[in-house]
């Protein structure tokens, strides 16, 4: 199936087209002198540490509205993205005009780099979710538990769940704690919120470690292994596709992760960035990711929810950015020694 | 270049004018600058990286506080320990393997009257296009202890045996067969180069074609069978799709996929990385030094001015032995791997039940290609990646051949730096290579930054050992009577290269330009930091696809690429071949 079919008609989503509905007006995005300013400007260079077919998806989206901003798109892993960034920029060669980046703190630390921007629908956002003034999150991932329906008898319910003994001897894949800040908000939820004996409790059953979402998502579906807990976006796709594959969400809490965009003070197309950025966290945009993309959001009120999302009983988890610096080295260290993984 | 290498090169005989005895420091000193800006300026960035905790580029050199603490800090940590221990018994077994395996195959193709040896010749090379990322998922599909295709076909036919790639032994035999093509390029053209009266001499004096085979003609061919298997065990060093597919379920670290962590964690530990690179640098360098004191003081001269036919030993019935043999070869590495990726490419998703399921035809469908060439980045980064493949093969081979006629056809002072030089790039893993040149070039005034040559010049620099190996060979084979005869008759410096160098090196020179194609391709690791979004290369686009675990895509893609590759060296092949020909009529 084509993934522009793919994307059309996905069961159980409402059909959005955007050129046929003007359900927000434009000016929800910025100003007309904004908007002509930026089609003046006619492109901007988009950097992210997401994945780059659903970013390319994001780029579709914003066309649709917007077809006469064209947007390049630089994609690299986190640890990667940054070093990018830095080098460029020190450099003064940075050639971004918006950043897309998963780790708040190493965003921070590069928060000189980036202009005074707020979004027209600012006050939507929690405040918890955001780090700096500059930064918004324009992506916001959550963590659900995945299973493969061919394999799994009983199917997991919530995340105590996967303590029980008939999950035993690699039934179950992890990514590894220290792969970045996705999976450290998931075991930092982990150890806050369902107990300080949660991993060693976990580690007792045998669980199979993956460098990250991707492989892990993979072998879950090829049946390598029967549950792991992911990032919903990895998955949700597949499983629209007619992989075997279901989610729930868990109870106790979905750990989200928003990210950190902004635009830097050196951006060649500004009014092209701020425009981008604009429709990014409208609803508008935050519709289009949550219901396409398989993401959670950042807005107070969430304009949609994910399939399976019971709003009466699912509540996001926002780790504290302080404590999400602080414990990190030490907790990490304690993760690798429960869960025998050699950093 | 050419005019001034021409200009340049040795200066024997006493009847020397002056331009000439400045020539050669002249042209070393140009090499040298080349290699400094490609090699020691990067390199300089890496050791200060490794010595400190700062980016060069971002924190200045004023930041610079050198300290021995990150070595040793490097040299004591056990998982360093176990993870170089795990590269050395990986790229040492797969080694031996790629030796046993390469040999045997320039034997029957080159040597003996095996049927079919062209098809044979070319099929071997197949896995030379293969991507190791590529290589490494065809083998999780296939091997896995799980959900692998042969454990199915296993578990269908009630065998009780299940095969693990996911292990040491898989590590180690996925290296061997990938990796045996570069003892095959290597030791084949030696041996066709070979004159045969030595082992006729040989098999006159009542030697068996056994014993022929060990006492004559593998040591006369020892630097072609050396140069190969270093350079396999040095590039296996180097490798991260291959461990990061079969090694990472069995949590099986090799030193690149440490160094890859080290990168890829957040935040990224590139000072680390460096300092681990530099430890593999050093290994790289007491094997290089082994090699050439082992050769050192010995001719191995083999093609001289007389003319020979190739000999071909009759091997009798035994010949559909050895094509069994190289059947069973071929089935294992080309045709098992490309039914695994064809399945993975077509099928919705990689789930099977039981074996009946592989011909549900409603699992498959163009799916996976149809998103493929949905995606604009496709067309973008095959179109980049050629433009990258043809700069890197021209400029590198350019390259390559002045240094390796500099430093095994002269005398010059300086040569063996040069020659030092030009092998160490092999050490440094790509991933921290593209960081080095990122950290060294990004500076530098004149926009080299963001555009393609940025990538090519990477990649020259990076394949330079491969390429200046795989040339010395053919140089070495080149007796110096043939040059001297063409001195002797008056040609000069330039007139002797283009006259009896090029031509006699010439299966060489294309061999090694098309190796610099195929490798500038399928190279990931240092294009990660140097590409932009105008000039995204297909490595990275599948790398992509991989991270976002789109096995289907991944698959897909790569067979894309081999497909490119593949008909652009039949073109090559075949333009070569009428170009040969053509100088052969003029001739």
């Amino acid at each position: 199936m084509k993934r522009r079919t793919m994307i059309t008609g996905a069961a159980g989503l409402a059909a959005t087209s955007f050129a046929g509905l003007p359900a927000w007006a434009d000016d929800t995005f910025g100003s007309k002198e904004l908007i002509d300013a930026a089609e003046k400007e006619g492109g901007l260079t988009y950097y992210t540490a997401n994945f780059a077919e659903t970013e390319q998806e994001v780029i579709k989206a914003f066309n649709k509205r917007f077809p006469k901003i064209k947007v390049a798109m630089v994609r690299a892993p986190g640890g990667q993205l940054i070093t990018r960034i830095k080098t460029e920029a020190a450099a003064g060669k940075l050639a971004a005009d918006v950043i897309n980046h998963s780790d708040r703190g190493l965003m921070l630390e590069l928060a000189d780099l980036f202009q005074d921007y707020t979004p027209p629908n600012a006050a939507d956002y929690r405040p918890d979710a955001l780090v700096s003034p500059k930064l918004w999150p324009g992506v916001t991932l959550g963590w659900a538990i995945a299973y493969n329906t061919q394999l799994v008898k009983t199917a997991p319910k919530t995340w105590m769940d996967l303590l029980k003994p008939e999950y035993k001897d690699k039934q179950i894949g992890q990514v590894v704690g220290p792969s970045g800040g996705t999976t450290w908000t998931r075991i930092m939820f982990e150890r806050q919120v369902l107990g300080e004996d949660y991993w060693k409790k976990q580690a007792a059953l045998g669980i199979a470690l993956y460098p990250s979402g991707a492989p892990t998502s993979d072998a879950l579906v090829r049946g390598e292994v029967s549950i792991a807990p992911l990032l919903y976006n990895i998955i949700y796709t597949k499983i629209v596709e007619g992989a075997p594959a279901e989610t729930v969400f868990a109870p106790e809490g979905v750990p989200i992760i928003p990210y950190a965009d902004g635009i830097p003070k050196t951006s060649k197309s500004p009014n092209a960035a701020k425009l981008f950025m604009n429709w990014r966290l409208s609803r508008e945009g935050q519709t289009f990711q949550i219901e396409k993309l398989g993401n959670i959001t950042s807005m107070k009120e969430p304009p949609a929810f994910p399939k399976g999302w019971d709003p009466k009983t699912v509540k996001v988890w926002v780790p504290k950015f302080d404590e999400f610096e602080k414990l990190r080295a030490a907790w990490l260290e304690d993760w690798n020694k429960t869960y025998g993984y050699r950093q | 270049m050419t005019a001034t290498n021409a200009a340049a090169l040795p200066a024997t005989g006493s009847l020397e004018r002056p331009t000439r005895r400045l020539a050669a420091p002249l042209w070393v000193g140009a090499l040298l600058i080349v290699l400094t800006f490609l090699v020691i300026y990067p390199l300089a960035m890496l050791v200060f990286g490794a010595l400190s905790d700062s980016n060069p580029v971002v924190d200045g050199f004023g930041a610079f506080h050198p300290s021995i603490a990150r070595f040793l800090e490097v040299l004591g940590n056990e998982n360093v320990h176990l993870a170089f221990f795990n590269a050395l018994v990986a790229c040492g077994g797969g080694t031996a393997l790629a030796v046993l395996i390469g040999l045997f195959f320039s034997w029957i193709v080159v040597r003996t009257d095996t049927p079919g040896r062209r098809f044979i010749a070319g099929a071997s090379m197949v896995p030379l296009f293969v991507p190791p990322l590529v290589a490494g998922v065809a083998w999780s599909i296939l091997g896995s202890p799980k959900t692998g295709l042969l454990n199915i076909v296993l578990k269908w036919i009630g065998v009780d045996f299940r095969f693990d790639f996911y292990s040491m032994s898989g590590l180690i035999l996925v290296f061997g067969i990938y990796y045996a093509p570069y003892v095959y390029m290597f030791t084949s053209s030696a041996l066709r180069n070979m004159d045969p009266s030595l082992e006729e001499a040989s098999e006159v004096a009542g030697a068996s074609a056994f014993t022929t085979l060990f006492t004559v003609t593998f040591p006369l061919i020892a630097p072609a069978i050396l140069a190969g298997t270093l350079l396999s065990f040095v590039v296996m060093l180097g490798i991260y799709g291959v461990p990061a597919a079969l090694g990472a379920p069995a949590n099986i670290n090799v030193l690149t996929t440490y160094i890859f962590k080290l990168t890829a964690w957040s935040p990224p530990l590139y000072n680390t990385a460096a300092a681990v690179a530099i430890l593999l640098m050093v290994v790289t360098a007491i094997m290089v030094w082994a090699q050439q004191k082992v050769l050192s003081g010995k001719s191995f001269a083999t093609v001289a001015g007389k003319a020979f036919r190739p000999r071909s030993l009759g091997l009798g019935p035994w010949r559909w032995f050895t094509f069994g043999l190289a059947l069973v070869y071929l089935f294992v590495v080309v045709v098992l791997p490309t039914i695994a990726l064809v399945i993975a490419a077509f099928r919705k998703f990689l789930f099977f039940k039981n074996f009946d399921a592989l011909f549900d035809a409603k699992a498959y469908s163009l799916a996976h290609f149809n998103a493929v060439f949905d995606n604009p980045l496709t067309m973008l980064s095959i179109w980049n990646t050629l433009k990258v493949g043809v700069i890197t093969a021209l400029v590198g081979g350019a390259l390559a051949f002045a240094i390796g006629y500099t430093v095994n056809r002269t005398h010059v002072p300086g040569r063996k730096l040069i020659d030092l030089l030009a092998t160490v790039p092999v050490a440094i893993p790509g991933l921290v290579v593209g960081v080095a040149y990122l950290w060294a070039w990004i500076g530098l005034p004149g926009g080299l930054y963001g555009t393609i040559w940025i990538l090519a010049l990477a990649f020259v620099a990076r394949f330079m050992p491969d390429t200046v190996k795989a040339l010395s060979t053919s140089f070495l084979q080149i007796h110096k009577e043939l040059e001297e005869a063409a001195w002797i008759c008056g040609r000069g410096l330039l007139g002797t290269i283009g006259t009896i160098v090029l031509p006699l090196a010439r299966p060489g020179v294309v061999a090694s330009m098309t190796l610099l194609f195929v490798l500038a391709i399928r190279e990931l690791g240092s294009s990660l930091f140097l590409y932009t979004s105008d000039t995204t290369v297909m490595a990275v686009l599948l790398l992509d696809y991989y991270e976002g675990g789109n096995t289907g895509k991944t698959a897909a893609f790569s067979l894309v690429q081999t497909v490119i590759l593949a008909v652009l060296l039949g073109l090559t092949n075949w333009l070569s071949r009428g170009s040969a020909q053509g100088s052969a009529r003029v001739g």
